[in-house]
This record gives C-alpha cells, sequence and structure tokens, in this order.
C-alpha cells in the first residue's frame, strides 16, 4: 500500500517537476503559496510522512539515562555520536566535522530538541586546566553546529573536565576515546 | 591629662614587651640554610591523678612525631634518659643531665575526667639550666589531639619564635566511595573526616582563611557550581551558580573575595566574587583559557594558569587584572601554582618527559627549583602555613595518594591512603591563634 503510494507521489512528483521546468522557461512564477503547491501536488502527504519515519527513527533511538549524583534524567540518541580531539587540543579534525554536520542534520530536522554539549578531557594534566579545556571543547562544538543553522539557544555547554572517562585505563586508546565532546538530550 | 597618663602606660608597655621580646632566645634560626635540629628530651607525662595511665604514652607518641616532623629537633631516645625522670620536678634535676647530648627538657602532667582533658608542660634549658616556658592546656577529650597538637605548637614557639603548624589540617578529594567526595584529615595523617556526602563530582576544596569553611565546586545541579561547608556546622549553601565554571575558588587572604574559574565567551576566565557570591568582576580577558588562580600573601597579586601562548604556562597579575606576565617558559605544560605563605616562592607542577613533578619558582620568574624526582605523576602543590612544607598528589604507588614533603624537597612521605585515588591536598590556615 505504502509501496503504491510512494510510486504514484513519484510520478505525481516528475510530472510537476516536467511541468515547473516548462513553465520556468515560459516565465518565472512567484505566485505559488505552500498551500496552493500541497493542496495541488500532495507533496505534504510524502513530507509528513518522512518527518514520521524519521521521527521514528528518532524516538528508536533515544535511550532514558542520568548520571550518579547529578539531578535529572536526560535522554542519549545513537544518532548524535561524540567527536574526539587531539591531547591539549579543541581544534575540530576533519572526521568531528564531518560527524558534527551529521548530528547538526538531525538537530535541523528535529527543531525542537534541544541538547547539552559535555567537553570531556582525558586524566593526563591537571583537574583544574582539565575543566577550562572541556569548556573550550564544549564551546568549539556549540560553535560548529551554530555554524551549520542550529539556534544557540538549543544548545547549552558543560565541561565535566577529566571527571567522565568513557574508559579508565591508562593507555593512548583510552585516552583518544575519552577526548571527546558527547551529546545529551535534555527535552524534545 | 588622661590621655597622656595613657600614653605614658602605652610607652612603658612597649618598653616592656621589646624588653621581654629581646631576652627570648631564639634556640634555632629557622631561616638558617645550616639549620641544626635541636636534641631535646620529652619525659613520658605523668597521669596526675592515676586515672588514665595509658593517655602518657600516647601523648609522647604525637607530641614528639610532630616534633620530629618540623625538622627543628632531634628527640633523645629514652634508653639515653639518665635515670627515671620525675615528670613533675621543678626544676628538674640539672645535674642529672650533665654528660647527655640533650640540650632541652620538657615535662608535664595530665589528667583526664571523662570529658574534660588538662594537660601541662615545662620546657627547660637543660645547657643553661634555666626555665624556658610552660603553658596548661584544658578542652574536650574528643580533641585530644589537637590539644596535643597545641603543646608541640608551643614548644616549636619556645625553640624557634615561630609557632607549631600541628594543629593544622589538609583537605583533599578521594574516590573512595566510588565518586569524588571531599575529605579533610589532620597534618599526621591522623582524624579522616568525610565532608562532603552528596554521591555527586566535588573538586578544589579551599579553606577559608579563618579555617571554618571550606568552599569547593560540585556537580549536584548539573552545573559546576560552587558551594560553602561551616565544618562548625556541617552545614553548606549554594554560593556561585553561573552556567558554566564556578571553579578553583581561591580565597583572597582577607576572606573577603575569592577568585575563581567562570566562563565568559565560551572559555574560562579569571574572576573575583565577594564572599557571599555576588558582584563577579572579571579579571582576564582572552581568546585563551585561564585557570588555577592563587594570591599572594599580601593580597595584591594573583597567579593563574593561561594557554594564551599556546600551552598552560604560570602567570600573575595584579588584582585588578593588569600587568600579566609570564613566569614559566620550560615545559610545555605547567600548572597548578600555589604562592607560598612568605610570599617568596610559587609551587607548581610542571611537565617533564611525559611526566608531572613540583616544583618552585621566585615570583619574579628568575629562580626554579625542581622538588620531585620519581617516574610518576605529582600534582597539586600546597603549602602549609609556615611556608615548611608542601603537600601535594603522587602516583608514585600506583594509585594516586596525599604526600608531604620539605619545602626544600627532602623527607617525602605519604600522607594518607584511602581505598580509592586522591587528589587536589589544600593546607588549611593555622587554627590555633
Amino acid at each position: 500500500m505504502v509501496k503504491r503510494f510512494c510510486i504514484v507521489a513519484g510520478v505525481i512528483l516528475s510530472l510537476m517537476v516536467m511541468v515547473s521546468c516548462a513553465k520556468k522557461a515560459v516565465k518565472e512564477e512567484p505566485l505559488v503559496t505552500g498551500k496552493a503547491e500541497e493542496g495541488v501536488l500532495g507533496k505534504p502527504g510524502e513530507e509528513a510522512e518522512r518527518a514520521k519515519i524519521e521521527e521514528k527513527s528518532l524516538e528508536a533511538s533515544l535511550e532514558k539515562k542520568e548520571y550518579p549524583g547529578i539531578e535529572g534524567v536526560f535522554l542519549e540518541s545513537s544518532l548524535l555520536n561524540d567527536i574526539h580531539f587531539a591531547f591539549d587540543r579543541y581544534d575540530l579534525t576533519p572526521k568531528a566535522r564531518e560527524i558534527l554536520s551529521q548530528n547538526a542534520d538531525l538537530l535541523l530536522q528535529h527543531s525542537r530538541v534541544k541538547i547539552q554539549i559535555e567537553g570531556h578531557c582525558d586524566d593526563r594534566g591537571t583537574i583544574e586546566y582539565n575543566l577550562a579545556l572541556g569548556e573550550r571543547r564544549a564551546n568549539t562544538t556549540k560553535e560548529y553546529l551554530i555554524s551549520l543553522g542550529v539556534s544557540p539557544d538549543r544548545v547549552s555547554t558543560i565541561s565535566y573536565g577529566e571527571e567522565m572517562p568513557v574508559d579508565p585505563r591508562q593507555n593512548e586508546e583510552a585516552w583518544a576515546k575519552n577526548r571527546r565532546s558527547h551529546f545529551i538530550i535534555l527535552s524534545r | 591629662m588622661g590621655v597622656r597618663v595613657i600614653f605614658v602606660l602605652i610607652c612603658l608597655l612597649c618598653t616592656f614587651i621589646s624588653a621581654t621580646v629581646s631576652v627570648a632566645r631564639v634556640y634555632i634560626d629557622i631561616e638558617s640554610p645550616e639549620l641544626q635540629p635541636l636534641p631535646i628530651a620529652v619525659a613520658q607525662f605523668k597521669d596526675v591523678e592515676g586515672s588514665q595511665p595509658n593517655l602518657g604514652h600516647e601523648i609522647l607518641k604525637i607530641s614528639t612525631n610532630d616534633l620530629t616532623i618540623s625538622g627543628f629537633f632531634e628527640i633523645i631516645p629514652r634508653s639515653e634518659f639518665p635515670r627515671e625522670t620525675n615528670a613533675l620536678a621543678d626544676p628538674p634535676d640539672y645535674g642529672s643531665w650533665l654528660g647527655s647530648r640533650a640540650e632541652a627538657l620538657v615535662t608535664g602532667g595530665y589528667s583526664s575526667s571523662g570529658t574534660e582533658f588538662t594537660i601541662e608542660f615545662r620546657l627547660f634549658d637543660l645547657v643553661d639550666k634555666a626555665f624556658v616556658g610552660g603553658k596548661r592546656y584544658t578542652g574536650s577529650t574528643k580533641n585530644f589531639r589537637d590539644i596535643i597538637h597545641r603543646v608541640a605548637n608551643e614548644i616549636t614557639y619556645l625553640i624557634t619564635r615561630e609557632k607549631g603548624i600541628f594543629d593544622t589540617k589538609i583537605a583533599f578529594v578521594s574516590n573512595t566511595s566510588g565518586n569524588k567526595e571531599i575529605y579533610i584529615v589532620d597534618f599526621d595523617g591522623h582524624n579522616l573526616r568525610q565532608i562532603t556526602n552528596n554521591g555527586s563530582i566535588n573538586l578544589s576544596p579551599a579553606w577559608s582563611p579563618d579555617g571554618r569553611i571550606i568552599a569547593f565546586t560540585t556537580y549536584i545541579k548539573r552545573n559546576p557550581d560552587l558551594y560553602l561547608f561551616d565544618l562548625a556546622r556541617s552545614v553548606q549553601v549554594r554560593l556561585s551558580t553561573h552556567p558554566g565554571l564556578n571553579a578553583a575558588p581561591a580565597w583572597s587572604p582577607d576572606g573577603n573575595e575569592m577568585a575563581l574559574m567562570m566562563r565568559r565567551e565560551g572559555n574560562s576566565e579569571i574572576f573575583i566574587i565577594n564572599r557571599d557570591g555576588t558582584h563577579p568582576k572579571r579579571l582576564t580577558k582572552s581568546w585563551s583559557s585561564e585557570a588555577s588562580p592563587t594570591w599572594s600573601p599580601d593580597g595584591r597579586k594573583i597567579a593563574f594558569v593561561s594557554d594564551r601562548a599556546g600551552s598552560p604556562q604560570i602567570y600573575t597579575m595584579d588584582r585588578g587584572g593588569r600587568n600579566i606576565k609570564r613566569l614559566t617558559f620550560s615545559g610545555s605544560y605547567n600548572a597548578s601554582p600555589s604562592w607560598s605563605p612568605k610570599g617568596d616562592r610559587i609551587a607548581y607542577c610542571g611537565r617533564m618527559d611525559g611526566r608531572f613533578q613540583i616544583f618552585t619558582i621566585s615570583p619574579d620568574g628568575m629562580w626554579t627549583r625542581r622538588l620531585t624526582e620519581n617516574s610518576r605523576n605529582n600534582e597539586s602543590p600546597t603549602w602549609s602555613p609556615d611556608g615548611r612544607f608542601i603537600a601535594f598528589s603522587s602516583t608514585r604507588e600506583g594509585r594516586s595518594h596525599i604526600y608531604v614533603m620539605n619545602a626544600n624537597g627532602a623527607n617525602q612521605r605519604r600522607l594518607t591512603a584511602t581505598r580509592g585515588e586522591e587528589s587536589s591536598p589544600t593546607w588549611s590556615p593555622r587554627m590555633d591563634r
């Protein structure tokens, strides 16, 4: 059923594109309102459907969590991935930018989601300087999301310094995992 | 007329005081680089009422341990005492000490009546055959150890003209309960007491200059907020809760303000707030991270960490945020500054060959000295209030524990060993004044 609908919608859509292209060749048509377009071309059904599917996949990706000794329950999404940093650095690697643009896409699709970015460090270096470094990592991460169009009032930041390692071991592999920005969902 | 009489009286009083002071002998010049410990005999304190005979041994143990740690005294073992010494004889039998190495003798007695404990001591100069001084202390039995430490403080004062620091405490962080909580412990490693018990992340304890309050940072409310803990009343209050860091508090020497790390424009800067948490004043303005403020003892300057030159280094500025000057230039990671109580040195930790070591540097940045030498990490130096000791954390025995050393790096020894990892020691001010 859904499949058939999609095919029909697809056909209508391609017809529409052809028609609009043909029209365009003659003259521009600025008068088309969103409403009229929706009504005539049946596009909203498809958009809504896609949004619903995305909503479902966001919902399915969520996990309720809390940290011991810290007030409040929050959500984590497997679709919002951590980014990682070099030792004593807070600049974004190409890999981190790639992940952040995926995270930004998700946030742009779900405009009600509010997140907190946690800046984390490995446990080398002093506890207090690492608090400052974590602040910096979280902020750089936030700035990049904002540059991709995410509204600043949806993003808060917190530094945990070296206080929450994901891997407590003392080796390069563990340290690399611990130097990260982590994303949690405060509300949606 | 009245005024003139008072003036004359004051003059007389001044003359009297200066006469007394000039008479008082300094047995040990603690500023001397070739300090020779004074050989001292401490007689077992006499149980005056005979009700608590076992305490005598405990008193001897606590007081001689204090005096030994100070480095000012060599404790003469009992086997070298002339014969069974009468701890209450005043004056002592000087003749019997002829030929002994001991140059000073401590005698005294105590009594304990359930809730109240009294102790008195006398200090004699065995060379000049003279009474040097003595005092009696009465207090609650539960403060027994503190009272003995006061005795050792006073003996130290009579010999060096500077009070001991044996009644001081060290606050630190331990995760022995599974999360980081604040603890305090006596200078000699006894009387471990847990201060916070909120199950959260608690960091950077800092003593108020009167020793009554510990400021610290906690994540209870999903933000690194600054809290105060009142030690006598065991009550905590929230002090500074700006979004972002409210971390690494450092009380000004007069206790009216605190320097701390706070967030501005996405990075950590040094601020000053009033002791009630109001009126945040920004001292640093940079694109870099600033951390770990520490005040000079005159309250005019603040040393701190900044990575404005690309790596964390120690800087100083005046208390208004002007005259920023870089102090450390060697190594790519210098942090955790702690200004000495006499103002002459700043202790810090610096990375060498991938490990952190404790150093001190003069406030003009001219003269650096390395104090630790092992292959593990040594961090978070903090000075004793007399400037003679530095406590720090070290992983030299595997887990991180708190250690104490002389200010020149000698006599490094472990202070505490809770089951977890210990960090961030901070030495209390003098409690006895």
